[in-house]
């Protein structure tokens, strides 16, 4: 009786790791399989999309292998689930896969880097509204900032698994070369490679590809290949200062801009309203508050009131 | 021989709930936004997140912080309004079988009226919860429930405009003595007394000697603050509640059936499941299974034989 009544399409479902690879210093990729029900709801998600973790019952790593600045948060006892985007998504039979990159910030993500497989995590997905791509494009341009390349993975599969008509170029940016979440292949991120996807890195201090912003490459981009603002589209991850900045860019060369935003959750599906975007409201000098887990996290770049 | 089920049934100031488990405002939305989850029908109760009479944007980011064990937050009573609820959320409500009541706030003694008021007559809301304990706005909230006289002038106001409700009042755990408020509200003619509110709380940022929450304080929540809402609601059980009919909704920290148990021992009538709702959207339905086989166990054939047993 009590499974009839918490039968649910968003989870929690269990999936078990199959992966958790380290990607450099701070950068993880973790693999989780999902079966059943799980299988079938994660089956449909889209890029842009995220899945909330519990990640309280991971165990810490030994306390000589925690970076310093992490070591006293690292005592604090887990809570809230955490959420997550996908950077890549498949399917095997009735299984599906799931892939999270993930950055160790703090003690949630601490715990996660322990995980192994066979370990189960318990997943609340696929939530939000993710990327979506419109009629009649040829260019979809790509710009992430650090971790903001995860869900663009995800979606520069899709645009050339099912959207083969459009060119995608990806702009892929970092502090450093080691702040880049990508196993590097030839100057190249392997993972945008794999896609066939043209890409170009940035990094500030020049370690790795050209020196300077994402926001600056992009605006040289697009002012040498002068794109028809009717056929482009942008799509952006990133921290907020660099997603104000390429609404800003995608506003003045008039093209059409999705960026996938961040905030602080508790819940992630709505009731627990932390997660607040301001917005312009439509008709009017007002503004509103939208939801990132259920309005968004991908938001029309015109609409977002940033917050800098 | 088979197995007697346990009744866990309780009267709650006269409504009779299927069970003793609410999911408490703030943490369930405002009708059936947990129902993509779970079955919301099988709760005893539900409650709102809190309406005022005009929309309410809410506070800035970051709304929230996680602690140990707990979590502040700062939303500030954002809301859509007593208008739009109406119009869009009760035809849902209405749907609903578990006895809903409506949280509902204000910056003004005559706000709180008004909403009251305007939700008098509509049959599918069994009652009101004041809140007069909400620590993260600037007018209303907290400044009402610390004040003993401004709870008994505010309580008999809305008594008088919605007699055909429950009227529950919940109350601040940021107080010098509980029980002194509680019989206040009670005098005044509440008809439960739904305990504990958040604690108002900081976390600093070191790095930049900042507090995280734009609103600079936030309402602590949580397993943190369990054994203290035990501890209030025993108070206030005992120095108010135990010799009348008005029932304790206990809340604070509940994220399983012990927990839940732990509350009605100390002389809760029912019980609100509110952060853990944000790790387990089914949690609360989890709990009223735990509940049933923790009465099977005990040989308890009746939850209200449990109610405020606490040996001491």
């Amino acid at each position: 009786m009590t499974k009839e009544h918490i039968k649910s399409n968003k989870g929690p479902f269990t999936a078990a790791v199959t992966a958790n690879k380290r990607l450099g210093e701070r950068f993880y990729r973790l693999r989780l399989e999902f079966a059943g029900a799980g299988a079938r709801a994660f089956a449909k998600a889209q890029p842009g999309q995220f899945a909330e973790l519990d990640l309280s019952t991971a165990t810490l790593p030994p306390p000589d292998t925690i970076p310093e600045n992490l070591l006293d948060v690292s005592s604090r006892n887990i809570l809230l689930r955490r959420p997550f985007s996908f950077c890549d998504l498949s399917s095997k039979g009735s299984k599906t896969y799931v892939e999270i990159l993930y950055c160790v910030l703090g003690p949630a993500s601490l715990r996660m880097t322990t995980l192994s497989k066979n370990d189960l995590v318990s997943v609340i997905g696929p939530l939000g509204n993710g990327f979506s791509v419109p009629k009649g494009r040829k260019i979809a341009l790509l710009a992430s900032g650090g971790m903001g390349a995860g869900p663009l993975l995800h979606l520069a599969k899709i645009l050339k698994e099912k959207h083969t008509k459009i060119d995608v170029i990806a702009i892929v940016g970092a502090k450093t070369k080691k702040e880049l979440p990508f196993e590097i292949h030839k100057s190249q991120p392997k993972d945008f490679k794999k896609y066939k996807v043209k890409s170009l890195i940035t990094t500030d201090d020049g370690s790795l590809g050209i020196k300077g912003l994402v926001t600056e490459c992009l605006t040289e981009w697009l002012n040498k290949n002068k794109p028809a603002s009717k056929d482009t589209i942008i799509y952006s991850c990133g921290p907020e200062a660099m997603l104000a900045r390429v609404a800003e860019i995608a506003k003045q060369h008039k093209i059409d801009c999705q960026i996938s935003m961040e905030r602080m959750m508790a819940c992630g599906f709505g009731v627990c309203q932390s997660c607040a975007v301001e917005c312009s409201a439509a008709g009017s000098g007002e503004t509103i508050y939208k939801l990132c887990c259920k309005d968004g996290p991908v938001f029309d770049g015109k609409e977002v009131i940033f917050n800098l | 021989m088979k197995k007697k089920k346990a009744d866990i049934s309780v009267d709650f100031a006269g409504l009779r709930l299927a069970n003793p488990v609410f999911t408490a405002s703030g943490t369930c939305g405002y009708a059936d936004e947990l129902a993509d989850f779970a079955n919301i029908n099988v709760l005893g109760g539900f409650i709102t997140k809190s309406i005022t009479l005009k929309p309410r944007k809410g506070n800035p980011t970051p709304r929230i912080v996680e602690t140990d064990s707990g979590m502040l937050n700062a939303i500030g009573l954002a809301n859509i309004g007593l208008e739009n609820f109406i119009k869009e959320k009760l035809p849902l409500i209405e749907k609903m079988t578990a006895k809903v009541f409506v949280n509902i706030a204000g910056e003004t003694i005559d706000e709180y009226v008004a909403v009251a008021q305007r939700l008098s007559g509509e049959k599918a809301i069994a009652g009101l919860e004041l809140n007069i304990s909400c620590p993260n706005v600037k007018k209303g909230g907290i400044t009402f429930g610390t004040d003993p006289i401004q709870v008994a002038e505010i309580t008999s106001a809305v008594k008088k405009v919605s007699a055909d409700k429950i009227l529950m009042v919940k109350l601040s755990p940021c107080v010098t003595d509980i029980a002194i408020i509680a019989r206040v509200a009670v005098d005044s003619g509440a008809d439960a007394l739904s305990l504990i509110n958040t604690f108002t709380a900081m976390v600093i940022d070191i790095e930049t000697a900042r507090p995280v929450l734009a609103n600079k304080t936030g309402g602590l929540s949580g397993p943190a603050i369990k054994p203290i809402a035990v501890y209030l609601v025993n108070k206030v059980y005992n120095e108010v509640t135990k010799n009348t009919n008005v029932p304790i909704l206990g809340m604070g920290g509940i994220r399983n059936a012990s927990d839940a148990v732990e509350f009605i021992i100390a002389g809760a009538t029912a019980v609100g499941i509110g952060t853990a709702n944000f790790i387990d959207p089914a949690c609360a339905i989890k709990i009223i299974e735990g509940i049933k086989k923790y009465c099977a166990r005990k040989k308890i054939e009746s939850i209200k034989e449990l109610i405020g047993t606490l040996e001491i």
